[in-house]
């Protein structure tokens, strides 16, 4: 007979306190920490890689580019780690989208395919502070993570804005600095978090995830961002070299001119000026401004200037916030739902 | 105390009903048998008392009035869905870490007990534990939770006979220790006269049958005799009639005091062959109650 | 030197420790005025087996009495064999190792077993399973049944049809429960003097022989042998016995 110890049971709680959040920090943990640990073993591999070449750009920058623009920093600094910091940017982008869908999609759609939500869900804390108190504390994680990642970037990119390589607008560093990485993760966790939910299958959200996530990156990138306030216009020629241009226009006597009849008008431009510029160096600069301004163009110019970063960077940073806060309160409110 | 109580339960998924109308009582301290063949609705309607799915229509309450998945209810219900989920890549201690911080009452030294009796390594994850191992530890969760009603979905039906019989002495003993009542869905009719006391026959989405076993065990003989006469007894509440060219076998609604006509002789049934009948006849009930049983005619199986 | 005793000897056994002691040795724990009781018989058996003077048995059982754990009880034994039966052996531990070789504390002299297939249910096995042990000699009077939940452990069945068997013992005045402490066989099943009993096998002897002759077979005499019962009992208006009558002819003669 096998002894099955069984005690005198123990007096039941006389109210219904509920759980405690601390106890279901434990299990958040407990579940996630291999996926938490591989993100941190990831971006720190990035982060020391960022720092050992990041050290390297910092010492060319310093040493090659004081005139900035002289040959020598373009061999030693832009033409050595030029395209290493290129290619660095971009594989940055995809951080967010990687750590969102790698850690949102998950956390409910690997309960919902393996059946354990069944379990989960009939514990004494209940399904919405289950829910709550996985969303809330990995996504705070996750979030601070890439605010600290930032600061590393910032600093490794910081070479690159003093030579004037690359403007704070630039699409390709912008959602990189200041708070708009933390966000664009947040963002993804949450849309991340929301797949999981609606798709109930661990892979299929996760690809999801990225799919969307990209998406609404490339949307705000190319189109959106750029109308957070609206653009200063000029006809001046000579923008300062930091600001985001935007779009470019001429006008004649009041009318917006079509590119073509533009086109149409430079057929004619035929005599550029030669200048001497040096003995036996001539130059002869191919500049259509001067020309169709004496044939009454009028050259307007959009912009924004470098100023309007970091208000910039406010915005994006507080849609993706509200936007996040939203998806995740559609998937507390979808769990809530008893969805069996 | 009635810890499952629903009226007119009833629950639509799409287009498709997989409930309807079901009015159940199940009282406390036994252990019921929810039965019915496979897509009956035995695991909807676990769902619904657990709090895992709401009702379409009606209501569910249980231990007492309390609403279906509410915290009170919650906090005094076990529940083992099928296939015993568990968290697979988690050792067996940290499951049991796990359900006590998810939980106000776990009993840790109960649980360690149990699965050091059990032989269950409290250091390997619950994956590479076999299939009766696992049950085990599901169940040794749930009950170190101490709860006042474990529900329990098809739990042995993928265990080998040892492990099956291991299982329910686990869960009969803390019945018999605790207390605990127990609400458990089968579709294995030979093993549940040993283990229910209280039937709960669920037929295309519809409480066929509800109540004690002991109840409708001496509510109902065999009646055998004549295949001739067996028209003539229309009349009684004749639940299934199986007959042979010159012999019939009336399964009735009768006790033991009832008389048995001349040249019938009267048999006890037992619960295997009574809820056979029943399923063979979906018209047929047998409620609590006056006010539910239905007195169709049934259908006859011709031998 | 202590020995480590699985229990399973029909004797009882004080050291209730599960088998292979192990993580879960309990031979600190306190013992029950009921272990110790069982303890003396057991001393009292050695004694009368000639294994003790009367010396060592008035020492051993004056230290019995006052033993505070199981480790002073099991010491008592040290140099004894076990007694009655041969213990069970140590089952292998596993998941789902058949129960059998695990504690039971101050245990009953028998057993249940379930016969699933018997067609009779499991309540009346029980009760017959305890009338049998009485007719045998395997139960006297103060002797435990089995614990309901030790039942329900090595059987897994349901505590309710323990409950209705001792229940239904008790009824037939057989058994008596002790709050606190278990059930108890309280009397014997009438004796049938030897004698008669040697006069009532000749008669169904003869009256088998008549009914062979007439032509019957086995299950022919069994049918009517279960149909005559039914009647006799019938007839006397039986009370406490309709179910059992009713059982009987559906699978012969209990």
């Amino acid at each position: 007979m096998t002894a099955l110890t069984m005690p005198a049971r123990p007096k039941r709680d006389a109210g219904l306190r509920p759980v405690p959040w601390r106890r279901m920090a434990w299990v958040t943990w407990r579940q996630h920490r291999a996926a938490l640990g591989g993100v941190a073993a990831f971006l720190g591999a990035f982060a020391v890689y960022l720092w050992l070449t990041g050290l390297q750009m910092h010492h060319a920058e310093a040493a090659y580019c004081h005139p900035a623009g002289s040959l020598g920093c373009a061999i030693n600094f832009t033409g050595r780690h030029g395209e290493t910091a290129i290619i660095v940017s971009i594989a940055l982008q995809a951080v967010p989208a990687l750590i969102g869908a790698f850690i949102g999609a998950p956390v409910l759609a690997r309960e919902l395919e393996t059946g354990t939500f069944r379990y989960a869900w009939t514990q004494g804390i209940g399904r919405l502070r289950w829910t709550v108190g996985k969303l809330v504390p990995l996504a705070v994680a996750v979030t601070a993570a890439a605010g600290a990642f930032t600061v590393l970037f910032a600093w490794y990119n910081q070479p690159w804005a003093a030579a004037g390589y690359v403007t704070p607008f630039s699409a390709r560093v912008f959602d990189l600095l200041g708070i708009a990485f933390a966000a664009w993760t947040l963002a993804a966790f949450a849309i991340g978090a929301l797949a999981g939910m609606l798709i109930r299958r661990v892979v299929p959200a996760i690809a999801a995830t990225l799919a969307v996530y990209a998406g609404l990156a490339f949307a705000t990138g190319l189109r959106l961002r750029e109308h957070y306030i609206t653009p200063l216009v000029t006809h001046s020629t000579s923008l300062p070299g930091s600001a985001w241009i935007i779009s470019h226009w001429y006008t004649k006597g009041g009318r917006l001119v079509s590119q073509s009849a533009i086109s149409q008008e430079l057929r004619g431009y035929h005599h550029a000026p030669t200048t001497q510029v040096g003995p036996n160096t001539f130059q002869t600069v191919l500049n259509p401004v001067p020309y169709l301004t004496q044939h009454g163009y009028t050259n307007w110019t959009s912009y924004q200037p470098a100023s309007r970063f970091w208000p910039f960077q406010w915005i994006e940073g507080g849609w993706l916030l509200a936007l996040s806060a939203l998806l995740i309160a559609i998937t507390v409110w979808l769990v809530r739902r008893r969805a069996a | 105390m009635n810890v499952i109580e629903t009226s007119g339960l009833g629950k639509r998924y799409g287009s498709t009903w997989v409930l309807h109308e079901c009015t159940l009582a199940i009282p406390a301290g036994h252990v019921a048998a929810l039965v019915g063949p496979n897509g009956a609705g035995k695991t909807t309607l676990l769902n619904l008392a657990v709090g895992l799915a709401d009702p379409t229509a009606g209501a569910v309450t249980v231990l007492g009035g309390k609403p279906a998945g509410s915290p009170a209810a919650l906090d005094s219900i076990a529940f083992v869905a099928q296939d015993t989920p568990l968290y697979k890549n988690l050792p067996a201690a940290d499951m049991l870490h796990l359900t006590a911080n998810l939980n106000r009452r776990f009993d840790q030294h109960f649980a360690e007990a149990r699965l050091g009796e059990l032989g269950i390594p409290l250091n390997r994850k619950a994956g590479k534990l076999s299939g009766g191992q696992q049950a085990q530890l599901a169940l040794t969760v749930a009950l170190a939770r101490r709860p006042r009603l474990l529900v329990l979905d098809e739990p042995v039906a993928m265990l080998d006979p040892v492990a099956r019989h291991d299982f329910m002495a686990t869960v009969l003993t803390a019945a018999a220790d605790d207390g605990v009542s127990v609400v458990l869905s089968s579709h294995v009719l030979a093993e549940l006269e040993r283990v229910a006391d209280y039937l709960i026959l669920l037929s295309r989405g519809r409480v066929q049958v509800a109540g004690e076993v002991e109840d409708l065990l001496a509510s109902h003989r065999v009646l055998t005799g004549p295949a001739a006469e067996a028209s003539k007894y229309a009349e009684r509440p004749v639940v299934h009639v199986r007959r042979g060219q010159a012999q019939a076998h009336l399964l009735v609604r009768a006790t033991v005091d009832d008389p048995v006509p001349p040249g019938w002789e009267a048999h006890p049934v037992g619960l295997e062959e009574l809820t056979l009948a029943y399923l063979r006849e979906p018209g047929a009930g047998a409620l609590p109650g006056p006010a539910r049983s239905r007195n169709t005619q049934p259908s006859e199986v011709t031998q | 030197m202590v020995i480590d005793k699985s229990n399973g000897a029909p004797g009882g056994g004080a050291g209730a420790s599960p088998a292979g002691g192990g993580l879960y040795s309990d031979q600190h724990l306190r013992v029950s005025d009921a272990e110790r009781e069982a303890a003396t018989g057991r001393l009292a058996e050695h004694f009368a087996a000639g294994r003790l003077d009367q010396a060592e048995f008035d020492d051993r059982v004056g230290r019995a009495m006052s033993a505070r754990t199981r480790a002073d009880l099991n010491g008592l034994f040290a140099d004894l064999p076990e007694t009655g039966s041969p213990a069970v052996p140590e089952l292998p531990r596993g998941g789902g190792s058949t129960p059998g070789g695990g504690p039971r504390g101050p245990g009953s002299p028998i057993e249940f077993r379930l016969d699933a297939a018997s067609g009779v249910p499991t309540y009346l096995q029980l009760v017959q399973q305890v009338e049998h042990a009485l007719r045998l000699g395997y139960l006297k009077p103060g002797d435990q049944l089995p614990k309901v939940r030790d039942v329900v452990a090595s059987l897994a069945i349901n505590p309710n049809t323990v409950l209705k068997a001792y229940k239904e013992l008790e009824t037939k005045g057989l058994t008596a429960g002790r709050p606190g402490q278990g059930t108890f066989i309280q009397a014997t099943l009438s004796q049938v003097a030897l004698p008669e009993l040697t006069g009532l096998h000749k008669s169904l002897l003869g009256w088998l022989t008549t009914a062979e002759a007439a032509g019957l077979d086995q299950d022919g005499i069994v049918a009517l042998f279960t149909s005559a019962l039914r009647d006799f009992h019938e007839r006397r208006g039986g009370t406490g016995d309709r179910r059992g009558a009713a059982s009987a002819e559906t699978e012969g003669v209990a």
